[in-house]
């Protein structure tokens, strides 16, 4: 059976729509918050200019850790929740489909349009993305840029694979990395995420 | 009184989620509190005020558009019901003003989203640690009274992250 991502995006759009009496919205296994797109980009943008420009890859490297370590136990929240179990579990045949249930819940969650391109099981995976916040994001704040600014999406596709791929939870963090060679803040027509088994794993969550 | 149309006020395009016409994102405790954690770890005060003026920023934005949305709530009074009920629908928690004017005045939270997810990933801290509800309040605060970025202070004089009974913001304006 074929991912209905209609269907995950519309379940995700019901359930934002319900928070308990404290204000939360508990949804597929975290608490989940809607805000404005701007904060996170002026967030991440500013943190990087903050950094001498001799650690510029340092920030790079702690913002994509933040979104891998997050994507990472959201993720294996989201997997061993009742509504996917309700809801995408049934639609789930082989490891590409969870892949494409996870990349579904990503779209529903207002990251951008993710279609997956290639994947070798359990070696390499290339995502595609257009409408990324934070590509969208870093042109109207500072330009075209010179290297790819999709860090959350970075992270998190390659902690896709680690769930996947990767050993049991939560044994198999940092199992694979991504770059980011197409970025639309680069002037492309679309963000690429290539992710590869990593050199650097250690368990950090 | 339902004071937003939640319905109508959260939709899709494409790929990006809209709330009234801005783009937002859906983003869990694990991320946000990440962010938090690597902001304070990298650069401590400096850090902190990142979150809070980005987060003043945005919310300044986002109800900027919000109220032209909702022509008809004109009075502070209202548009801070409104505020409150919007941080409410996005998951963000619960937050009352106790008082509020130019000079300055009190808000509380008995729930956030930030202590839930600070509590869940790293237990009890020793300092406050709602910065974005901070900037929330500053970001608000500045545009009900038409004053600039920065024009509202907020201190967080209690914090729930040091289990203490609720979060207290004091809001002073800046020419105190």
């Amino acid at each position: 059976m074929a991912i209905d991502t209609q269907k995950i995006i519309q379940a995700i759009m019901e359930g934002s729509k319900y928070r308990d009496a404290k204000g939360i919205i508990p949804i597929f296994g975290v608490y989940l918050s809607l805000f404005s797109v701007d904060y996170y980009n002026k967030l991440s943008f500013e943190f990087e200019l903050m950094m001498e420009p001799s650690r510029q890859t340092k920030a790079e490297q702690l913002l994509i850790d933040a979104a891998q370590e997050c994507g990472y136990a959201t993720f294996h929240g989201i997997r061993t929740s009742k509504e996917w179990e309700k809801i995408v579990q049934p639609m789930i045949e082989t490891q590409e489909d969870e892949l494409q249930g996870f990349i579904s819940v990503a779209i529903g969650l207002g990251w951008g349009n993710i279609e997956l391109v290639k994947l070798v099981p359990g070696e390499n995976l290339v995502l595609r993305a257009t409408e990324s916040y934070e590509a969208d994001g870093y042109i109207s704040r500072h330009g075209l840029s010179k290297s790819g600014k999709c860090y959350m999406l970075r992270g998190v596709s390659a902690a896709f694979m680690d769930l996947i791929y990767g050993d049991s939870y939560p044994e198999g963090y940092n199992t694979f990395t991504a770059i980011e060679p197409k970025c639309r803040a680069k002037g492309d027509d679309f963000c690429e995420f290539v992710v590869q088994k990593s050199h650097k794993k250690e368990y950090t969550c | 009184m339902a004071l937003i149309k939640w319905e109508k006020d959260l939709t899709r395009k494409g790929g990006q989620v809209l709330l009234s016409s801005l783009p937002i994102a859906m983003h869990c405790h694990h991320y946000n509190i990440n962010l938090q954690a690597m902001l304070e770890e990298t650069f401590g005060e400096i850090g902190i005020d990142l979150m809070c003026r980005s987060a003043e920023e945005a919310t300044y934005s986002m109800f900027r558009e919000y109220f032209k949305r909702y022509p008809n709530i004109k009075t502070i009074k209202s548009r801070i019901e409104l505020a409150c009920t919007l941080y409410q629908s996005c998951g963000l928690g619960i937050i009352h003003f106790v008082s509020l004017d130019e000079e300055g005045g009190e808000a509380v939270s008995p729930f956030s989203h930030y202590v839930t997810g600070w509590l869940a990933k790293h237990g009890k801290r020793d300092t406050p640690g709602c910065h974005f509800t901070r900037g929330w309040i500053a970001g608000l605060c500045n545009l009900l009274y038409e004053k600039h970025l920065g024009y509202f202070k907020v201190a967080e004089v209690a914090c729930k992250m040091m289990r203490h009974e609720t979060c207290v913001f004091k809001i002073a304006g800046s020419h105190r």
